[in-house]
């Protein structure tokens, strides 16, 4: 900076020198005309007017060297080292005569920055196109490929080599989708993220779980379980546009699949009771010839009977999905349990018979009206009606009995004399997918059912809860509050309904309504 | 068929299967068409019945009480446990599984069977066709 500031004094110094010396010109050519020539003042006039036109001309030549000049070579050594200016010379830095040191300190930086931007070019180039020495690529232990604007692998490191089984000139320059046959879980994968990244993002990174590929090969196809991570990079120098790294879980995933998923577990549930009925209409179709013996109508009831758990089951499934989702309205209108609960079980009963269960019911008379949504009281009833035949064993009775609790409520229990459940395990029955260890290698099931009463009857204002011991049966019990003190804590402003979602309560709104 | 249905054709057929039903119509149809069935709902006692006396074939469930389809699988699959097994293993399962498991049970097994997609008959008709 001093030598600029040193530049800028003398260039003001000389121009300032230089329009004295103009203006002494001036003077001298008056001088020389009026005084030393005698000429006339139209002359004189003339003179100062010819050398006041040409003598700015000399100042403003001088300065613009002056000042120009260095500017010039900086200039054309800009220019010289700039890529897309091939034509340039270097400039003669020996020819400058004004600021010279300035002028070559200058322009021996831009040289040295030129040389650094060639540097820094010239790794990225290099080594972006023989990635395969970089130290860090090849011995990162994570599968990585870099594909190019095309989407061909331009590099894939020994990692990935060695993970998809390949070699080198079978990776480079293939089509990534054609030398890794990767399959999403949905229908989101990587070609149709990278066409949107494209259309629509400068950078972009996505990643997928459990994503499968498959390895080319003979005889068994090897699979493979993985997390995809891709990084997009529009701007990437060399068109290494996007990089893909591979987290295999092969493991640790193949292990969830050996876990039995929830749908499987609901698709096992749903085709054992189709399986019975598959079964049984054959069996009934191959004797239709003959007369309809007893043993004929048992399994037509049996039939039905598994029609009802299928209806069950699936209906458990929804209401599951619908109480996940928050979408789980229950509608609960004033009704008389005293009639309802009969009716349900009467409904229920066959699934009991066909194996040789009974099931005795006493209920109370005088029983307070009751808010209840039907269709939600049916599947409690239904689940705990099953449950209790499931865990009956050898038992033949399942007793039904409602009363009204000494809190006012109405309070209904199921009472089988089965297996029972061991203690260790009661705090977590309400659970979701929740089944006794010791009983699942026994019973089918898949814990859906006991997670729905409690969901239902807690949606109701009520409470459920049970009583067990091991070898001598369970008692599932659940209270049902009477409709005038639903009505009157809620403060409804009509007494016909009242709505409320499976989380908790909601004031009674059309908008809730069913 | 009907006239033949009582005849015995003298294999003997064992039959893991936890549900009754299921048991109860697959007995039916076998017997009908004259195989000797056993129904056994534990996978335990199945296994042992299954090393202990002479099957021709054996219909295995997945799900199944006290050890799994799976692991009766391995263990008739297992010369130090079971040697000589003559039985044709059938799985029958209603249980949904990923491919791998899948195929890995299958290649230990000689025929699997997802009991929803086929009737009693149809059972029959398959066992006819792999003798």
């Amino acid at each position: 900076m001093d030598q600029l500031q040193q530049f800028v004094r003398k260039g003001k110094l000389y121009t300032y020198i230089l329009l004295v010396l103009a203006n002494a010109l001036l003077i001298c050519v008056w001088w020389i005309s009026s005084e030393l020539c005698g000429w006339s003042l139209t002359v004189t006039l003339l003179l100062l007017a010819v050398a006041a036109f040409v003598l700015p001309l000399f100042v403003v030549r001088i300065v613009s060297t002056i000042f120009i000049q260095p500017l010039k070579f900086v200039w054309q050594a800009v220019l010289y080292i700039a890529p897309e200016t091939t034509s340039v010379a270097a400039p003669e830095i020996h020819n400058v005569r004004y600021a010279q040191e300035l002028v070559t300190n200058l322009v021996n930086h831009i040289y040295r920055l030129a040389d650094v931007a060639t540097e820094v070019a010239s790794h990225t180039t290099d080594e972006a196109a023989s990635l395969e020495h970089n130290f860090i690529a090849n011995n990162i232990p994570l599968p990585l490929v870099v594909l190019s604007k095309d989407e061909t692998i331009l590099f894939a490191n020994e990692a990935l080599l060695e993970y998809v089984e390949a070699k080198r000139e079978d990776a480079f320059g293939q089509s990534v989708y054609s030398r890794l046959d990767l399959a999403f879980e949905s229908n989101d994968t990587l070609d149709t993220w990278l066409k949107e990244a494209k259309e629509k993002h400068v950078t972009a990174t996505r990643t997928w779980e459990r994503v499968r590929l498959t390895l080319p090969g003979e005889g068994q196809p090897k699979t493979k379980l993985l997390d995809l991570v891709a990084y997009y990079n529009k701007e990437n120098p060399a068109g290494y546009e996007t990089m893909l790294i591979l987290f295999d879980h092969t493991k640790s995933y193949s292990q969830d699949d050996q876990a039995i998923s929830f749908v499987a577990l609901a698709v096992h549930e749903l085709r054992t009771p189709l399986t019975m009925l598959r079964g049984y209409i054959e069996a009934i179709e191959e004797d239709l010839n003959g007369k309809i013996s007893n043993e004929l109508s048992g399994f037509l009831q049996k039939t039905q009977a598994a029609a009802g758990q299928l209806a069950t089951f699936v209906n458990n499934i929804l209401n599951v999905a619908r109480v996940e989702d928050d979408q789980m309205v229950l509608n609960l209108q004033e009704e008389k349990w005293q009639d309802v609960l009969p009716a349900t079980i009467e409904e229920l009963k066959i699934r009991a018979e066909v194996r040789g269960i009974t099931i005795k019911a006493s209920v109370e008379k005088d029983l307070p009206n009751v808010g209840l949504d039907q269709v939600c009281m049916y599947e409690v009833m239904s689940n705990l009606i099953d449950n209790a035949i499931k865990y009956s064993g050898d038992a033949k009775e399942v007793i039904i009995t409602s009363k009204l609790s000494k809190e006012g409520l109405v309070e209904t229990t199921i009472q089988d004399k089965g297996v029972g459940i061991p203690e260790s395990a009661i705090p977590y029955i309400f659970d979701k997918f929740y089944r006794d260890h010791h009983n699942r290698a026994q019973i089918g099931g898949t814990g859906l059912g006991l997670f729905l009463c409690k969901t239902f009857i807690k949606a109701h204002g009520g409470n459920i809860w049970v009583h067990s011991k091991e070898g001598e049966g369970s008692t599932f019990g659940f209270t049902l509050v009477p409709y005038k003190d639903l009505a009157e804590e809620l403060k409804t402003d009509n007494n016909e309904s009242i709505t409320t979602n499976a989380h908790g309560w909601i004031k009674n709104h059309s908008l809730y309504r069913r | 068929m009907e006239e033949s249905a009582s005849q015995k054709n003298g294999k003997k057929i064992l039959c893991i299967e936890d549900e009754l039903f299921i048991g109860e119509l697959y007995s039916r149809a076998l017997q009908k068409a004259g195989y000797e069935v056993t129904v056994e709902l534990d996978g335990q006692k199945g296994l042992e019945l299954a090393q202990t006396n002479r099957f021709d074939i054996i219909l295995l469930d997945l799900m199944i009480p006290t050890i799994t389809g799976i692991d009766v699988l391995r263990q008739l699959r297992d010369p130090a446990k079971t040697p000589k097994l003559k039985a044709k293993i059938i799985i029958t399962t209603n249980l949904e599984q990923r491919d791998e498991i899948k195929a890995d049970i299958e290649s230990q097994a000689d025929g699997y069977i997802v009991k929803a997609n086929i009737t009693p008959r149809e059972l029959v008709e398959f066992l006819g066709s792999i003798d």
